[in-house]
């Protein structure tokens, strides 16, 4: 998880705004969805996590607003604003076409004579 | 062990000024925390495995917490130049003030030994309206405490400022106005002599006094 963990840090806004499209939510329910959806193998940082909400608020991508809820627990949720679907669309546009490229590039020659065998 | 989270987030924004957003992120958090606690708890851990795995979860907030401090500078340079320079304005022009009402009596002792008390008098009124003038005018124009920086104690700061400030107007003119008083008795009472009528002033000035406490409370 150490390094792949570093990668895909990278895409935390990507993925932060994915599952806001789904409706609004709160930190700690996207966390546990990207656990879920990973099989454990990926859980964010709350660190990671909140500095990538004040950034995409900041942006505009998302606005936040402190949930109601009877039972105490006082819950700030986020959901997605049109400026935050538009930045997901060219963020997972980036992501495919850096997908295709960096496929390109580390794949070696021996790799492919081998597989031709 | 709830408590416990909570005195670990306190502990983690120590040095953060406890702005609106930093005490927002902070119950934020520190309720992420708490159901993963105890989700965990449900899983079957035990409590304090359940709580290091909680805390480690957090991991290194020096980015978001220098976010926060970033935007925060009490005291702005500039601003600090500019009440220091009201700040000495406002002196001047209090104790030109206090001046003015020391050397009132002046002109009053030398036109009297020249022959024209009318001229004296005239000129007492005139010094003791301009440094009441002075004075009025110098609260009213004095710095406020403006740089509230989105704490609690900034807020409660500028409400403070708000409330003393209204209440140190009243008293500007009230002093005013009992000053004036007794000048008037004393003047009206020498000149012309008549002590059993002259004290009606003090009434009336309790009377002005009582008006101006009304307008007050009705700026309100």
């Amino acid at each position: 998880m150490s390094i792949a963990s570093d990668l895909i840090r990278g895409h935390t806004d990507t993925i932060i705004l994915a599952h806001l499209l789904e409706g609004d939510s709160y930190g700690y329910k996207i966390n546990k969805e990207i656990q879920r959806k990973t099989s454990q193998q990926y859980e964010l940082k709350e660190a990671t996590l909140y500095t990538a909400f004040r950034r995409l608020e900041e942006a505009g991508c998302i606005s936040s607003y402190w949930g109601n809820e009877l039972t105490g627990a006082r819950r700030r949720y986020y959901s997605i604003t049109p400026e935050g679907e538009r930045t997901y669309e060219r963020l997972k546009e980036e992501w495919n076409t850096a997908k295709q490229l960096i496929d390109i590039l580390i794949q070696s020659k021996k790799e492919d004579a081998a597989d031709g065998k | 062990m709830e408590n416990r989270l909570r005195e670990y987030m306190d502990d983690l924004f120590g040095e953060i000024p406890p702005t609106k957003q930093a005490v927002e992120l902070k119950e934020e958090i520190l309720q992420n925390l708490i159901d993963k606690y105890h989700d965990l708890l449900a899983e079957g851990k035990s409590p304090e495995a359940a709580f290091n795995i909680s805390v480690a979860s957090v991991g290194d907030v020096d980015e978001l917490l220098s976010g926060l401090t970033a935007g925060y500078t009490p005291h702005p340079c500039q601003d600090q130049e500019t009440y220091i320079k009201q700040k000495r304005k406002s002196a001047l022009l209090f104790s030109t003030s206090i001046m003015l009402y020391i050397l009132c009596v002046l002109p009053v002792i030398i036109a009297d030994s020249v022959g024209y008390d009318i001229i004296g008098v005239c000129l007492m009124f005139l010094m003791i309206a301009t440094a009441t003038g002075l004075l009025i005018y110098n609260h009213m124009t004095r710095p406020r405490y403006a740089a509230n920086d989105g704490t609690i104690i900034g807020d409660f700061r500028e409400w403070q400022e708000y409330n003393s400030g209204s209440r140190q107007t009243f008293r500007a003119v009230n002093s005013a106005v009992w000053t004036l008083a007794t000048v008037l008795y004393l003047i009206i009472s020498f000149s012309t002599m008549r002590w059993n009528v002259t004290w009606i002033i003090f009434l009336i000035a309790a009377a002005v006094q009582s008006i101006i406490r009304a307008a007050f409370e009705l700026r309100k």
